[in-house]
């Protein structure tokens, strides 16, 4: 079970740019649920994502993983616990290392270093099935640095890395928000794929409102910082974008959601 | 160039292939650029200069000298990590601060190692004149070197390491503690320079306290000029392309300041050294546009 206890984050404070980003979000997500979180630019889902990932640590409040509070703990000292892909695929692989290379990192996330070969046959072989399921015939190219393959490709590969180490939880961060719309689809379909296979506990942080009813078992709306609805199981079945609107509207007083993102996309 | 030159371009080549691989530590696989190599060469002599002239066997003085650079790199990491100083900035400090330290190492600016028991001592008894036996060592060295340094970067944690230098967000997320690399990159990268600086002080017979002067320039034309005579594609060929590198320049040199017809002294060295530097980064990219200009 994965905690967020009381967390605020508040971004140069005590200067004229203070700005709090997140006020005051308790969210609990039970094993094997998997969270998707809508809100607009700046309604803290992606300042959530990364309190919970180590890449921000929160001006107040608790992160437990399990039962271990992490708030103190470094982005690396996490990794044992937390999986995640980028919304960059530049940032979630490294370009100047073969895939072979970036998946055996992968392979070792959160494991002490052993002075011994980092890749072998075993694993190559592990590597090797996981690329064919692609169906890209990356599964030929495991030498090819990552730098030569597209975003689309990255992605697919940082997706199957993310699960080659169990993890308590995968963060997923718009993942598929820098794809073109028939490349997002395959690598949505893929993250489905993967994560009901690995029965993964998993936050999906999403600009769509579409894919966030689309894929996942429950759906946390931010606003300004804070959670506006969270709906899961039978409430959440069947529900449109049309419903969410009015959901949120529900929930602020009549506000109405200014974003056009959150609609088009 | 007689064979006398040539050897020495090659003796010198060998173990500045050393410094290459320190360079290519931290520029290439940390992606630091450091200058600490200017400290930490004159270090190693100085350490192991002192420490021969004591009477230590000249294989420990220079395991010393090892032992010595990795502090200096450490130093500098630590400065860049922990005190957030600018990587450039914080190498620029320690390679002052080395000047000092090095003056206290030896307590006067250089010292004399004729007739002092050196690794090269055992080369006396051999049948071939000393301009060949010295290659020979040094080359045994750097093979040796070249190996370990090999399966380290293929190993769990150079890998780490390699990952840190081209992404550390992703490398943290990986649950790399990018930190911790940086400072044993660096230990690594200046240990080996002032291996360097130990040899090259022990064939020349003096540790000088200005000996590390531009040595950064040279392991940086070794790097940059291997990379541009040779594929990198993997660790292999990278490391390999340090001693090629490096081999070559000192070739290079030698050809430029024997060739009468140019005129050029040996007072013209660092003139040279950073013409073939400019040229040496500037090559691919020419390559690539005639290359280009042929296809088009």
């Amino acid at each position: 079970m994965i905690y967020l206890e009381n967390i605020h984050v508040t971004f140069n404070a005590g200067t004229p740019l203070e700005t709090r980003a997140v006020k005051g979000i308790d969210l609990t997500i039970n094993e094997g649920e998997f969270v998707t979180v809508i809100g607009s630019n700046g309604s803290g889902k992606s300042t959530t994502l990364n309190t919970l990932s180590g890449d921000i640590s929160a001006s107040k409040g608790k992160v437990l993983i399990g039962d271990q509070d992490v708030t103190k703990w470094s982005v690396s000292k996490r990794a044992g616990l937390i999986s995640r892909v980028f919304q960059d695929p530049l940032i979630g692989s490294c370009e100047n290392l073969s895939i072979e290379e970036n998946m055996a990192l992968a392979w070792h996330r959160g494991q002490k270093f052993r002075f011994v070969s980092a890749l072998n046959d075993k694993n190559r072989e592990v590597f090797k099935k996981q690329l064919a399921r692609l169906g890209l015939g990356l599964e030929n190219r495991l030498g090819d640095k990552m730098g030569l393959l597209s975003g689309g490709q990255r992605q697919a590969i940082s997706l199957l890395m993310s699960s080659l180490q169990p993890a308590k939880i995968l963060l997923l961060d718009e993942h598929t928000a820098a794809l073109d719309p028939k490349t997002a689809a395959f690598v949505l379909d893929l993250t489905n794929q993967i994560i009901q296979e690995n029965k993964l506990t998993t936050l999906m942080v999403t600009h769509s409102m579409q894919q966030a009813l689309e894929v996942g078992t429950r759906t946390i709306m931010l606003h300004e910082g804070k959670i506006v609805f969270d709906v899961s199981g039978d409430e959440r079945k069947g529900l449109t974008v049309r419903d969410l609107l009015d959901l949120f509207k529900q929930n602020q007083q009549g506000q109405e959601l200014s974003d056009d993102s959150l609609l088009l996309s | 160039m007689s064979s006398i030159a040539a050897f020495g371009a090659l003796e010198s080549g060998l173990i500045f292939a050393l410094v290459a691989f320190g360079v290519f530590f931290s520029f290439r696989i940390l992606n630091f650029p450091d200058l600490t190599v200017d400290g930490s060469f004159p270090m190693g002599a100085a350490i192991s200069a002192v420490l021969i002239v004591s009477g230590m066997n000249p294989w420990l003085a220079t395991l010393a000298a090892f032992g010595g650079g990795m502090l200096a790199g450490i130093v500098t990491a630590l400065m860049n990590v922990k005190l957030k100083i600018l990587n450039l900035l914080a190498s620029i400090l320690t390679m002052i601060a080395l000047y000092s330290i090095n003056l206290r190492i030896m307590g006067k600016p250089n010292v004399a190692l004729l007739g002092e028991n050196t690794v090269l001592s055992p080369t006396d008894d051999w049948s071939i004149p000393y301009y060949t036996s010295t290659p020979i060592v040094f080359g045994v060295i750097v093979l040796v070197v070249f190996f370990i340094l090999l399966w380290f970067l293929n190993s769990q944690p150079g890998l780490a390491m390699r990952a840190t230098g081209a992404n550390a967000r992703m490398a943290a997320s990986q649950g790399i503690n990018t930190d911790r690399m940086i400072i044993i990159g660096m230990a690594v990268s200046n240990g080996l320079v002032a291996v360097a600086g130990s040899l090259f002080a022990q064939s020349a017979g003096s540790a000088d306290i200005t000996m590390g002067v531009g040595v950064i320039v040279i392991g940086l034309a070794s790097v940059i000029g291997g990379e541009a005579v040779m594929s990198t594609k993997t660790i292999m060929l990278a490391l390999l392309a340090c001693i090629v590198g490096s081999i070559l320049y000192r070739f290079a040199i030698a050809l430029a300041l024997n060739a009468d017809f140019i005129g050029l002294k040996a007072q013209d060295l660092n003139l040279v050294t950073a013409v073939l530097v400019a040229f040496a980064i500037v090559a691919p990219r020419l390559k690539s546009n005639i290359m280009a200009r042929i296809k088009a």
